[in-house]
């Protein structure tokens, strides 16, 4: 196929240098590029020679495909990560060396489910990570559970974790193997009445939910919350994702003067379906556009464009102003933003609090075990394992509001908006919090402004 | 009066497929090659125009310019270089060539350009959020309204360019009998590495559209596939002209109109109408009218 040569790769090739050098740059050199940062430990040379052991830690994320700006971080973290277990990882008086091996996912739950085999079967690991949408996290628990090896996994609403596992809220069968912690629809409602409040509003909200595990998720569990709160729920049904029309909702919407706008689409949905709005007379109606699963990244509020990004609102589940930050590492979470920005020359990303913590849930877990290569030991000690890490602090095993289920910890979302930045600025809008019902510590940046 | 609104929505969208539609229908009809490629073609051109427009902030109709011949470039050398040579082989190893440069391209794209979704609009300024309101339930988007101009706009041309010109009529003469046309003096390599072109210069139309209608990422080429094979089919496979743009109108008044119904439907009644065109016994809209034969009996290009 050397015909076809000349296009894509002549195109690329600049770019291809730019981004494969800092991608390699970043597995390599890691830390060092970033010298003046805090995060640069000395580093024990006879560390190495002393470990008596070898702990094998996989971790499967979406690096390409649809899902793929999930995965944008992880050569970051795992960097970090990877810095932090240089000197290797003491338990129990004794020195383990520590091996990452990453995995890439494409998006697809049976490369998911494939890699997981590997890594299990082939490369035998003492403990499996994985992160990012259902699609990815599902096949992987579910290998892991099955094969009996301790799987630490995050970025999946919990309800999706639970249900889409196969398990059941009415008479729920408890898991040996697998944890999880992330946010989930409870933690949505909290956010979005607190945002809404702060705009006032006739209370009618205009919901976009598509026929997928989430959309289907959102109108069984949200909706009703949403109604008993008061609120007018204009819900047109499902829609099919893909779908390139969305005309016969943004009538209905008009007609029903929706304030207030709530969306769950995978994001190209989102921005045909907004610009549409706009044509149609429907952006310059609404007062609050909430959006979730799109725009988490500034990469996406982009693509719909600046214009309109401008004052959408979103939940989001990491961010540098947050307090504490990493134990593995000792990296502030202001330090990590800040890390990232420096390193990709991209605006901070969210993904990279919560792949971080995984690696914080990892070290703690492994440490807690007394023998890391005795995978029951582990897991045992994941079902009551208490962790600072960059999303807060986890703490398994509490039955509380926050252990939902004894395997799953429920994080924050806190909520805010995509705002115009001053003009000169690197970026052309950024992100600011708004409320912090569920995660107090959390400092409020500015108050929620009117879409439109 | 929803309905009336739908069915223009609907004849609007209709615009966009029949753009993304005409260069597979091309290929089809003068080479029987079903270009799997076609939609990762049409994104490759959209990031050319990215890449552009991340040096120069001018309008994405500026960018669109150097970037149409460089596809038309890439078109003719593609067709001389790798389909031409598959088409020995018979008919299923074009189809195999083709799905294995939608794989390529989608993989290079995603080395060169990384996961993220990208979209032109920004740089459109507002010509994408503007409208013609005709009242307080019927707008024509101005990006819709020129979309369905420059889809008309195109069939036309290719109608006069086919029926006008002698290119045009050995063309027409290849794609109705190749050996044939050989025999009176029609070098078909060079028919088809032609045809090739102008399929993929109209793809790199299409690719403009849907970077300023919607997103577009590395992996977004085999969903613009989808709907341009249905536009297509619908229309009656590449035998007529006319019927591949004829197939983008009833697929998207039949989605717009499953929406009214039931937007879970919208998608869905798209697909119903192509299952229902593929088993009738005309095969397609316009072929009977078309007076040409239907595909299957046509000869096997290329030998």
């Amino acid at each position: 196929m050397s015909e076809e040569k000349p296009v894509p790769d002549g195109l690329s090739r600049g770019q291809f240098i730019k981004r494969g050098g800092a991608a390699v740059g970043g597995a390599l050199l890691g830390g060092g590029l970033g010298t003046g940062v805090s995060w640069a430990r000395p580093i024990d040379p006879t560390a190495r020679d002393a470990a008596v052991g070898t702990i094998k830690i996989g971790y499967v994320s979406p690096l390409t495909g649809a899902d793929a700006g999930f995965g944008e971080p992880d050569p970051y973290v795992i960097s970090l990560a990877n810095k932090a277990f240089a000197h290797g990882l003491k338990i129990a008086g004794k020195t383990y060396k520590v091996q990452i091996i990453s995995k890439d996912a494409q998006s697809t739950p049976s490369v998911a489910a494939q890699v997981a085999q590997t890594l299990i079967s082939g490369d035998q690991v003492d403990l499996l990570l994985s992160t990012s949408t259902p699609e990815v996290v599902l096949p992987v628990i579910g290998a892991a559970e099955a094969a009996g090896v301790p799987s630490i996994s995050t970025t999946v609403p919990w309800e999706s974790w639970w249900l889409g596992s196969g398990n059941s809220f009415t008479s729920p069968k408890p898991y040996q193997w697998v944890f999880h912690f992330c946010f989930g629809v409870a933690n949505f409602f909290d956010t979005y009445t607190d945002l809404w409040k702060q705009v006032p509003t006739n209370k009618t909200v205009a919901m976009m939910a598509p026929n997928d595990a989430d959309g289907n998720a959102i109108r069984a569990n949200l909706f009703p919350l949403l109604e008993k709160a008061g609120y007018t729920i204009v819900d047109p049904g499902a829609y099919e994702d893909g779908t390139t029309d969305f005309t016969s909702q943004i009538t209905l919407f008009k007609q029903k003067n929706c304030q207030i706008f709530n969306t769950f689409p995978i994001p190209p949905d989102f921005t045909t379906f907004w610009r549409q709005a706009a044509q149609q007379g429907f952006t310059s109606m609404v007062k609050i556009a909430q959006i979730a699963k799109t725009g988490l990244f500034l990469s996406q509020v982009e693509a719909v464009g600046v214009k309109l990004g401008t004052n959408l609102a979103t939940g989001v589940y990491w961010g540098p102003t947050w307090p504490g930050g990493s134990s593995l590492t000792g990296i502030s979470n202001k330090e990590l933003g800040a890390g990232y920005e420096k390193h990709t020359g991209r605006y901070w990303n969210q993904q990279t609090g919560a792949s971080m913590a995984l690696f914080d849930v990892a070290a703690a877990a492994l440490k807690a075990s007394g023998n890391p290569n005795d995978k029951s030991a582990v897991a045992s000690a994941l079902k009551s394992l208490k962790v600072r890490t960059t999303v807060g602090e986890l703490h398994w095993g509490t039955g509380g509001k926050s252990n939902p289920f004894p395997n799953i910890v429920v994080t924050p979302i806190p909520g805010g908006q995509w705002v115009a930045t001053k003009k000169g600025s690197k970026f052309p809008l950024e992100f600011v919090f708004c409320e912090h019902e569920d995660y107090p510590q959390v400092p409020i940046q500015a108050k929620l402004k009117p879409y439109s | 009066m929803n309905w009336v609104n739908d069915v223009i929505q609907g004849i609007l969208l209709g615009g966009y497929y029949g753009i993304i539609a005409c260069g597979l229908a091309l290929m089809f009809g003068v080479m029987r090659i079903i270009n799997l490629a076609h939609g990762d073609i049409a994104v490759l051109g959209a990031f050319l125009m990215y890449l552009l427009l991340q040096h120069w902030s001018v309008s994405p109709f500026i960018a669109l310019l150097p970037v149409l011949p460089t596809m038309i470039l890439f078109g003719y050398v593609l067709q001389r270089l790798v389909l031409q040579r598959s088409l020995r082989a018979g008919i299923l190893t074009p189809l195999l060539a083709t799905f294995g440069l939608s794989i390529v391209i989608q993989n290079a794209l995603e080395q060169s350009f990384g996961p993220d979704v990208q979209s032109l609009g920004g740089q459109a300024g507002s010509l994408v959020t503007a409208a013609w309101r005709i009242n307080s339930q019927i707008s024509i988007s101005a990006l819709g309204g020129l979309t369905f101009g420059a889809a008309v706009a195109v069939y036309a041309a290719l109608q006069l360019y086919l029926s006008r010109t002698p290119s045009g009529r050995q063309m027409r003469a290849s794609a109705e009998d190749p050996d044939t046309a050989e025999l009176v003096g029609i070098n078909s390599r060079a028919v088809y590495a032609r045809a090739t072109a102008i399929a993929i210069g109209i793809a790199t139309l299409g690719g403009l559209a849907l970077a300023l209608r919607s997103t577009f990422s590395s992996y977004s080429g085999p969903d613009q596939l989808i709907f341009a094979f249905e536009a297509v089919v619908i229309g009656g496979l590449g035998s007529s002209l006319w019927g591949a743009l004829l197939g983008g109108i009833v697929l998207g008044v039949a989605q717009t109109i499953g929406s009214q119904i039931n937007p879970e439907w919208s998608v869905l009644s798209g697909h119903i109408v192509f299952l229902l065109v593929l088993i009738s016994p005309r095969g397609g809209l316009l072929t009977l009218r078309s007076g040409r034969r239907a595909p299957a009996s046509l000869p096997q290009a290329g030998t």
